[in-house]
């Protein structure tokens, strides 16, 4: 046990996760000229053990497509990292007042660790577009999906019960929250390309019985998974929808079968739900309006100079409303959420907001603040020290 | 000179943070099905119109394309104009429909809808047998074409008139070669109200006029 304490407390370790974090970081940055930078983080930095293979794109890639060089991922290093600091502190440490500044350091280094793991395991990112004079009350994901059916039959509010897409696994059911319906899935495709038959391609046999896909006869030809920053998965599914008596039909779902098509509608008796697959969604009890977007570019060229959103946020209690201009580098921070500038479309009428949840949003600044003041006192400690011994001399 | 004090609290104050970490990371499990009230929302107004596709290169990860290829090849296209006869209701065409229109009769209804896409679509033959599959009539052959197609002109050009009588659906329809992209004209719907509608849909397609750059 102590053997065990001495090596993870050692600074040997220290220097070697530290090489091995530059290793990893090098790479990483290889690998993201390849996948991207969402791929190559889930790849390199969230992941216990990385594999970099050689690229296709480098000189004698047919002499060496078979190189694959593993080494240990950011969350390996990082929890090595946390437990080493964590040792240390436990074996050789003792707090003492001439130590204190180290002390501080070291915690907010600890906390610098801990919050990036928080903001990695707990942060929610998606994005709300809103056009000029239209507000929008949600925001969606635009890697993950979700499979709603929608109840209508009420005059005043709409009921959504929604089903994260992992529960969609071939043959396996999922009950639908305060439904009597169940949902049994028949195949599901990460990413696929729809469209009515043609020549050439080879569709899957259509299982479905109801829906677009009867109507419109459309056929789904499964493709490879993009991790493109630009583009978006078509996840796609066969789904049966099962009553309390049996099977209700089977659909033909996808995030691309959406408001441009006609609905596709489960009937039960007196009830019906209109059933999709899309975009995981976010409500909020607010919406955001949008008054004015303004896109100024420097003249003669079509380089942007800046852009900038001006929005009125209305919250169903009303003292909350706010109005805000939101820019590069200055978003709005409402309700534990940011809303940053991200984008524009539709010749400048559609203004695009990443909105981010993180809770552990303010660590890294307390973090850099504990830092900070460690480095004060360390440092202030031996200037002092040093005044004296000259004063005395 | 400098005292050496203990604090036992402070110095477990790592292993404490680290050990709030690890709770809080395994507290997360999989996500559930939820229910959940919204405001009413109205379906096809309620989403920015950023679905347009033709914005998708430049911006950032907003929406998909509508089946690949055809939101840009309908928005590329140019617009229709076009009488709607009398007794047909001129619905709102959205999405790739360039226009959609119903008429209803005693005998049931039939939706009119005009659609366009890039190239040939497959050739005459192939979209014919897939309008055939729509009313339940089985796949023709090249050389029964001319039983049920006539050359018919449409805003100018020479397009081809299809009658497609089948058991209790028909379809009466027109293909329209317009400068590489392909029209679609297309009547769909019970027998008896579609076959009453066929002078009615001849006047349709001649009041067509198609936006034409090409001239």
């Amino acid at each position: 046990m102590q053997a065990l304490l001495q090596f993870f407390a050692s600074l040997r370790l220290t220097v070697i996760l530290l090489a091995l974090s530059m290793v990893l970081i090098f790479f990483g940055t290889l690998a993201q000229v390849e996948t991207g930078i969402w791929k190559t983080q889930k790849d390199y930095f969230e992941s216990v053990l990385a594999i970099w293979a050689y690229p296709e794109a480098w000189i004698a890639y047919d002499q060496l497509y078979w190189l694959r060089i593993p080494m240990p991922g950011g969350y390996l290093l990082g929890g090595m990292l946390l437990i080493n600091l964590v040792a240390a502190h436990v074996t050789r440490f003792t707090l003492t007042a001439k130590k204190a500044g180290i002390f501080l350091i070291h915690i907010g280094l600890i906390l610098l660790l801990i919050s990036e793991l928080l903001t990695d395991v707990l942060s929610e990112e998606s994005q709300m577009p809103v056009d000029e004079g239209a507000s929008s009350n949600y925001s969606q994901e635009y890697r993950d999906n979700e499979l709603v059916l929608i109840d209508r039959m009420h005059a005043d509010f709409d009921t959504v019960h929604s089903i994260p897409i992992a529960l969609l696994k071939p043959g396996k059911t999922v009950a639908v929250p305060e439904s009597p319906l169940t949902i049994r899935t028949i195949s599901y495709y990460p990413n696929a390309q729809i469209g009515r038959a043609q020549e050439g391609a080879a569709p899957v046999e259509s299982p479905a019985n109801q829906g677009v896909a009867v109507k419109m006869n459309v056929v789904v030809t499964p493709s490879a998974v993009t991790y493109a920053e630009n583009q978006i998965n078509t996840a796609t599914a066969y789904v049966e929808v099962l009553g309390p008596e049996g099977s209700l039909g089977i659909w033909l779902v996808s995030n691309v079968i959406d408001d441009r098509f006609p609905p596709q509608m489960v009937t039960l008796g007196e009830q019906s739900w209109e059933i999709v697959l899309r975009l995981k969604r976010h409500y909020y009890p607010f919406e955001v309006e949008l008054v004015d977007f303004s896109h100024e570019k420097y003249p003669g060229t079509e380089i942007p100079f800046n852009y900038s959103s001006e929005v009125m946020v209305r919250h169903s209690d009303t003292t909350k409303n706010q109005k805000a201009l939101i820019y590069m580098n200055h978003p709005l921070r409402y309700e534990g959420l940011t809303f940053y500038q991200a984008s524009f479309a539709n010749d400048d009428r559609t203004s695009i907001f990443q909105v981010v949840r993180n809770p552990g949003w303010i660590l890294p600044y307390v973090s850099v603040l504990l830092m900070g003041v460690g480095m004060l006192v360390q440092f202030g400690m031996h200037f002092f020290k040093f005044l004296k011994k000259r004063a005395s001399v | 000179m400098i005292s050496r004090i203990h604090y036992p609290f402070l110095q477990c104050l790592p292993l404490l943070v680290a050990s709030i970490a690890a709770i809080c990371l395994t507290a997360c499990d999989q996500a559930q099905p939820v229910s959940y009230q919204i405001p009413k929302e109205e379906r096809a107004d309620t989403i920015p119109t950023v679905a347009a596709a033709t914005t998708q290169e430049t911006s950032a990860p907003s929406k998909m394309n509508v089946l690949p290829g055809m939101q840009q090849a309908a928005n590329a296209a140019g617009e229709v104009d076009f009488i709607t006869p009398d007794g047909w209701e001129n619905l709102v065409a959205s999405g790739i429909r360039k226009a959609n229109l119903k008429v209803t009769a005693d005998t049931g209804s039939a939706e009119i809808t005009i659609l366009t896409f890039p190239g040939d679509v497959g050739g005459h033959l192939a979209n014919i047998n897939r309008w055939r599959g729509q009313v339940g009539l089985e796949a023709a052959t090249v050389e029964d074409l001319p039983t049920y197609t006539t050359d018919y002109d449409i805003s100018g050009h020479r397009g081809l008139y299809v009658r497609l009588e089948g058991e209790s659906q028909s379809i009466l329809g027109a293909l329209l070669p317009f400068h590489g992209s392909t029209w679609f004209v297309k009547m769909l719907g019970d027998t008896t109200t579609v076959l009453a509608n066929e002078a009615s849909m001849k006047q349709f397609l001649d009041s067509i006029q198609l936006e034409d750059h090409a001239h």
